[in-house]
């Protein structure tokens, strides 16, 4: 008997459960929700654009965008700009949504998103994908309607994202002219070195900032400091860099290598300069042994304070500003070339394809990307304001800590030579990605030598070139 | 019953009805496929075209053959009119639920369902209660009270749960969804296609139609099994036939596949063995090196073997994964036959020995990941940290000098395998335990008895009953260990940074499969290494069905 | 003596036993220790070598003449160990010796030593070929010229109950004065910034409707596999059959796909209604129900019951266990499943994320926090941990049940 009503239940249970799962749409719609619910009731009829243009109460357009925020601050601080943007923007309702990690697959799985058409109209996705988006014809060209658009000047933004941005396909061409806008950049980004100055006054070692106003920051420098550093204990590190092959680029660029030739269009890397940019990478992991062990997260260990300099983006600012030591930031050692090399990392705001408001979508993209909204972003510490103007560029400067800001500009300036090192429009970023990673890590590791390195990789690097 | 009993005027009136409902249906049904094609529709793809109108020349050919039957009385009319009306019964339901957002409105149950939990909890509590008569001592009567409280506990928690998330809202919602006119087309659908369900499902129509017991035992098996069946080959049977088709195409979840024949199995399949004449020689000198890429190479002093694919990682996936097998299976099945012999023991403790055991494998293995990660750390790391101690201990015990190797687990490509194989040994190994132990308890104690009798050891009892007798559940356990080695995908997937590890020394099948599916969109071509997996995942239960069967044979 | 003899044997060989059984034991429980106890940690407390398994904060004290609370460190007094505050950190000292004897060596603050000669002006010497400038250093209240040697730094610690007493010494390598103390609020934050909360109750939701669905449709179909005769069921029972050995993963992509064609992608009803139809479960089922007398079932159908009446009333009321087997099952699967839905559900889409795509977000948000995501991972993991410990004898011999059957 009791068994049976257990039955009964169950059986309600399920059936009810189904119904409940009809209600709750109501539930969002329907009531006049609290505050603290009003963004999922908005949100609701957003997902389904029927149900958006069907509701009375939706005047307004309603647009969604998305950023890949790496910490809560980082989407409490877009969340802000979206409302401010909301409130600033005539007919669109902005609905921020923030998108996962880059561990989380955050590129591809706007990918299928756009193909599911449940992607947001505007989104940032790293200058890397730009290229592979654009050919896949997720993203839509801009071109037709920023022309339109008075005072928009593509030469507001560092060339160089823009020269990805503005690349059209068809014709081969880019810059202001080349009728393809594929997005505008959010950010750059460039290296630098974190230093954890107790360690190295500790170690007696000079101050690498006073070394690089004086013009003497250079390899042998750079060594001195990692060795005296290391000198201090078995778990004390000179030097440390994230298990990629990003921090290579800067090693290679101030050697005079490069990842290319000229015109992107074949693999570099075995070129003399190209392997002795490498052969010092390797030598400050295999002979001197003054870096962090290759392949493990060296940021832990910096910010538990024991690695001395550590070769990080601006992006990892705002993490290391909570850490209790002394610190601050200098550019990376300049190389037998005389000047430092770096990279240029960036994203962009791009529009789905498939947006149904195109016009609003671009007003959103320029929205985001002024010189007002990038300080904001800017000052959380994150990242670096993509528009070439001084005011930009001194506003920066007052985001402290780290007190030498400054040494990022340098490694964005023009003759540190930064360069988005993937192959973009020219080939496949993530295969070429997946051939680098391994190759690299071989030679760091000790487990190939250079020579074998510069024998073989362009073989397999070509390949991604063949279009 | 009454099978010759005459049909009343009634009965004859209604099977009338049917008939000509028969009729209409197929009209209705043939005027579809015309529209399908006309070209009056919203733009449909060609293929959808071609399922749509292949399913209603079906139906009306078989719902005119239905109304002939009918008229004729014969019971394989009723038995047509039943599965089609059911299946568009069944259609229009599920139309009415997806029209009424049930499906898609579990989103916004899940956005009140958080309130409704503590109040499942009274459901619960209500369900113990009354579930306590078990071990009530007390009189009949006091036990009924407990029920009958404990089930009014039950209505009273599952009400307030339904309060709680907002049920009524909800309904509004779905009548007024409804109320709209595709809700209400399809609702009315249901009615029609329930009404002449009924019109031969009644017992006097049966009769009428000569209908015997095993038809109805034919009928309520099929129904029985239509929730299943329906569910089974829309989710199941019909993406696994998709699977098999895209693996044939260029499938890229962006634009129409185009059949591209077997291209994608024969770039899987492309390799070359090729010698070497010194260790250094490079592969660009013996093959095409714009087709291939080495995978490995094996030496044999001054000459060797060139293994080289057009896709090398499908090779080293497959490599690592049979690696993976290889180590993983018996590291998690051998401890485990240990471990349950000797918990098969009469000794106090070990049910909890057992359960201790077992935790690992329930919990999610996503989170179970991210604490090995944390150990594996190689500076500040647990397993680094007693190795360091263990050193420590013998170095000073046998004045030695062992270097500590301070092991970077998962960022050397020597190692990062090996240390996903230890999680899913650790994980499994539990679960392996529980399943040996009850296979142990059924092997009977005489036989153990007439051995000891017989002066047989310890040893002897183990290899000469135990293993035998327990060889099915061997089977048993190495073959879901084997399945499930074979698809290692999340340990990878979150103890690596990037997933395919140091060198590539942690690409498995199935995050390749992923990488392929869902990180350059190459659908197709994963469809097509999932068929491979599965080829080898078959071969391998094969073989070890074989083996079994074979030393069974020996056995007996 | 030949009874002892057996009874010490006896008593060795299950000490030996046990030592194994608690060996394992220990292996088995020790990464759920050590993240429930990480959990409770700050961050920085986590990143410490030597590990530790409790939780510890540092003890800082009110001294006066300070605005803070210093933190306090074991401190070398006199051969005894003492705590002392530390006041000042980063104080550069430098290690002065004559150019001519470069083994007697002072240390002394950069700040106290000035240049010989003036600054201006300041004197050189050469030692082993290298020009070095040279400082005026006080040595017992003589002046004396000497190079510098190497440079370092310093903290100052002082005594709290006598602020004058200092001490100094390397900072790095002091150990700080520690109390046991968890941070609760750890779970509170990880809620917050990772959306947990709904992460949980999705998963509850998501759960429970596979599980009661699940059943629904393995009962029935079971039965109709089990005990209702009818063309085609054995074909259609071989076919269930097998594709019981068909892996997941061989269905990822056509019904991504589908899932796209149908608009349930990023829907929470994608990780339900394709979940609740399972051929392993009405095989499960099948196998129950074949077991059972049909003696009874045929004298209910004399007395006139329907096939539900006798699946409801005596059927599902005797198959309480193999249901309770089949339900175990299905809620660990629908509660650990990580590749289904991070395939099928957006990540920008937090309000439909279950734990386990939670927690694969949390793990690129926080890596810099540990006790986080491992507070994050507790969150996945203690449920169905829970739900183990109360059902622990049921829950093993329900596997141990499905295992003997298979």
């Amino acid at each position: 008997m009791k068994k049976n009503v257990l039955f009964k239940a169950f059986s309600l249970l399920v059936i009810l459960s189904f119904a409940l799962a009809a209600c709750g749409a109501p539930a969002t719609v329907a009531t006049e929700a609290p505050a603290a619910e009003e963004s999922a009731a908005t949100e609701a009829p957003a997902v389904e654009a029927p149900a958006a243009t069907e509701a009375p109460m939706m005047e307004e357009v309603a647009i969604r965008w998305r950023t890949r925020p790496d910490n809560q601050e980082e989407i409490d601080v877009y969340s802000n700009i979206s409302t401010e943007l909301d409130a600033e923007l005539n007919g669109v309702t902005l609905t921020y949504e923030p998108g996962g990690t880059e561990g989380a697959n955050y590129q591809d799985q706007l990918r299928s998103e756009v193909a599911a058409g449940t992607a947001p109209d505007v989104f940032w996705i790293p200058g890397t994908d730009v290229a592979d988006f654009a050919t896949r014809g997720l993203i839509l060209n801009m071109n037709d309607m920023a022309t339109a658009t008075d005072g928009f000047s593509v030469e507001d933004f560092y060339a160089g994202p823009m020269g990805h941005l503005t690349f059209n396909p068809d014709t081969a061409t880019f810059g202001a002219d080349s009728g393809a806008l594929w997005g505008l950049p959010r950010d750059v980004s460039t290296f630098a070195l974190y230093l954890n100055m107790d360690l190295i006054n500790e170690a007696g070692a000079p101050d690498p900032r006073e070394l690089a106003k004086e013009g003497k920051w250079d390899w042998d420098a750079f060594l001195d400091v990692a060795q005296k550093t290391r000198a201090l204990g078995a778990d004390v590190y000179g030097y440390g860099a994230s298990a990629w092959w990003g921090p290579y680029g800067v090693w290679l660029n101030a050697a005079n290598g490069g990842f290319f030739n000229a015109d992107r269009t074949a693999c570099a890397l075995n070129t003399p300069e190209s392997l002795a940019g490498l052969d010092f990478q390797r030598s400050l992991y295999q002979d001197f042994d003054v870096a962090t062990p290759y392949g493990e997260d060296p940021e832990p260990t910096f910010r538990a304070g024991k690695v001395a300099m550590f070769q990080n983006g601006r992006w990892a600012t705002p993490g290391v500003r909570t850490v209790e030591f002394e610190w601050d930031v200098v550019e990376l050692p300049a190389g037998p070339s005389g000047t430092a090399g770096n990279w240029l990392f960036w994203g962009a705001y791009v529009v789905n394809a498939k947006t149904e408001h195109p016009e609003e979508a671009w007003a959103l993209v320029q929205a985001l990307t002024t010189a007002q909204t990038q300080g904001k972003v800017a000052a959380l510490g994150a990242n670096i304001p993509s528009r070439v103007s001084q005011e930009a560029l001194d506003a920066f400067l007052t985001f402290t800590p780290p007190a030498n800001n400054q040494a990022f500009l340098n490694g964005i300036a023009a003759d540190a030579n930064p360069t988005a090192e993937g192959p973009l429009w020219a080939g496949s970023w993530p295969e070429y990605d997946q051939i680098m990673g391994p190759a690299i890590q071989g030679v760091l590791t000790g487990a190939t030598t250079v020579e074998d390195f510069g024998a073989t990789i362009c073989d397999s690097a070509d390949k991604v070139f063949v279009k | 019953m009454s099978e010759h009993q005459k049909p009343d005027t009634l009965t004859n009136l209604i099977l009338r009805i049917a008939m000509i409902w028969r009729g209409v249906f197929t009209v209705v049904a043939a005027a579809g496929v015309i529209t399908v094609w006309s070209g009056r529709l919203p733009e449909v793809p060609l293929w959808q075209k071609i399922l749509l109108s292949l399913v209603l020349s079906i139906a009306a050919g078989f719902s005119a053959f239905g109304a002939v039957e009918i008229a004729r009385r014969n019971h394989r009319g009723r038995m047509i009119s039943l599965v089609i009306d059911y299946l568009a019964f069944v259609a229009c339901a599920v139309m009415t639920l997806n029209i009424g957002e049930v499906f898609i409105g579990i989103d916004a149950l899940a956005e009140t369902f958080g309130r409704g939990i503590p109040y499942l909890g009274i459901v619960l509590a209500g369900y113990l209660l009354s579930s306590m008569d078990e071990y009530s001592v007390r009189k009949q009567t006091s036990e009924q009270s407990l029920k009958q409280v404990g089930r009014w506990v039950m209505i009273f928690g599952f009400i307030l749960f339904l309060w709680q998330v907002d049920t009524i809202n909800g309904v509004l919602y779905f009548l007024g969804k409804l109320a709209q006119p595709a809700g209400l087309i399809s609702v009315a659908g249901m009615l029609i296609f329930g009404a002449a369900l009924w019109t031969v499902w009644r017992q006097p129509s049966a009769a009428a139609m000569h209908v015997k017991t095993n038809h109805e035992q034919v009928i309520s098996g099929w129904l029985f099994l239509s929730p299943n069946l329906i569910g089974f080959l829309i989710f199941f049977a019909g993406p696994l036939l998709l699977s098999f088709y895209f693996s044939f195409t260029d499938s890229d979840a962006f634009n129409t596949p185009n059949w591209i024949g077997l291209d994608n199995y024969a770039k899987i399949l492309n390799i070359k063995f090729v010698t070497l004449s010194s260790p250094t020689q490079l592969a660009k000198e013996v093959v095409d090196i714009k087709i291939y890429d080495e995978v490995g190479r094996m030496m044999f002093g001054s000459w060797g073997i060139l293994f080289a694919a057009a896709d090398k990682f499908f090779w080293l996936a497959l490599r690592n994964t049979l690696t993976f097998v290889l180590f993983a299976v018996p590291f998690s099945v051998v401890p485990a036959l240990i471990l349950s012999n000797v918990l098969n023991s009469k000794l106090p403790g070990m049910k909890f020995y057992r359960a201790i055991y077992f935790m690992p494998s329930i919990a999610a293995v996503v989170g179970i990941s991210l604490v090995w990660q944390w150990l594996y750390n190689a500076t500040i790391g647990y397993i680094n940290y007693f190795i360091t101690l263990g050193i420590e201990f013998w170095n000073n015990l046998f004045n030695l000098a062992i270097v500590d190797p301070k092991i970077q687990w998962v960022s050397d490509e020597k190692t990062a395998l090996f240390a996903v194989i230890l999680i899913a040994a650790w994980q499994t190994m539990g679960f392996n335990t529980v399943l040996f132990l009850a296979g142990l308890q059924n092997i009977p104690g005489e036989l153990y008895e007439a051995a000891t009798v017989d002066g047989a050891g310890a040893w002897d009892k183990f290899w000469g009953i135990t293993l035998p007798l327990l060889a099915p559940t061997t089977f048993y356990v190495v073959s879901t260990t084997t399945i499930q080695a074979m698809q290692v995908f999340e340990q990878v997937f979150i103890l690596m940074n990037p997933p395919e590890g140091p060198n590539n020394s942690t690409i498995t099948l199935v995050l390749y499969l992923y990488r392929s599916g869902f990180q350059n969109f190459k659908q197709g071509y994963a469809s097509a290494i999932a068929w491979v997996l599965f080829i080898v995942i078959f071969g391998l239960t094969l073989i070890q069905f074989q083996r079994q069967r074979q030393s069974s044979i020996y056995e007996s | 003596m030949k009874i002892q003899s057996y009874r010490l044997l006896r008593f060795i060989s299950n000490f030996f036993l046990y030592f194994l059984l608690t060996f394992f034991a220990l292996v088995m429980i020790f990464p759920f220790l050590y993240m429930l106890a990480t959990s409770f940690k700050t961050p920085a407390d986590t990143f410490r070598y030597p590990p530790r398994m409790l939780p510890q904060n540092a003890v800082t004290l009110a001294v006066d003449g300070y605005d803070e609370p210093l933190p306090l460190y074991y401190v070398d007094v006199d051969g005894q160990q003492a705590e002392y505050a530390l006041a000042k950190s980063n104080i550069k000292i430098g290690t002065y010796a004559p150019a001519d004897n470069l083994t007697a060596t002072v240390d002394r603050r950069l700040t106290e030593v000035k240049p010989t000669g003036g600054a201006t002006n300041q004197q050189k010497v050469t030692v082993n070929g290298k020009e070095e400038k040279l400082f005026d250093v006080d040595l017992d209240g003589q002046i004396v010229p000497m190079i510098l040697v190497s440079q370092t730094t310093v903290g100052e610690f002082i005594d709290p109950k006598n602020p004058e007493t200092k001490i100094f010494q390397n900072v790095r390598l002091s150990e700080p004065v520690e109390s046991v103390g968890g941070h609760p609020e750890n779970y509170t934050e990880v809620i917050e910034l990772n959306n947990m909360a709904r992460a949980l109750t999705n998963t509850a939701l998501v759960t429970i409707l596979v599980v009661l669905g699940q059943l629904v449709t393995s009962v029935v179909g079971g039965y109709a596999f089990a005990r209702l005769k009818f063309p085609g069921r054995d074909t259609v029972f071989v076919f269930y059959l097998g594709t019981v050995m068909i892996p997941f993963v061989m269905l990822i992509v056509p019904l991504y796909q589908l899932m796209v064609l149908i608009g349930w992608t990023d829907r929470l009803a994608a990780l339900i209604i394709p979940w609740i139809f399972s051929a392993y479960g009405t095989f499960l089922m099948r196998q129950h129900f074949i077991t059972f007398p049909k003696e009874i079932e045929e004298a209910a159908l004399i007395d006139g019951a329907s096939r539900l009446q006798i699946l409801r009333k005596i059927l599902i009321p005797a198959s309480v266990p193999a249901l309770a087997t089949q339900a175990t099952f299905t809620f660990l699967y629908a509660w650990n499943s990580f590749f289904w839905p991070l395939v099928i559900i957006n990540v920008g889409n937090e309000k439909n994320h279950v734990l386990t795509l939670a927690l694969n977000v949390l793990r690129g948000r926080a890596s810099d926090t540990p006790n986080l995501i491992l507070a994050g991972a507790a969150i996945a993991i203690i449920p169905p941990l829970i739900v183990f410990i109360f059902g622990q004898r049921f829950f093993v011999e329900s596997v141990a049940s499905s295992g003997v059957k298979g």
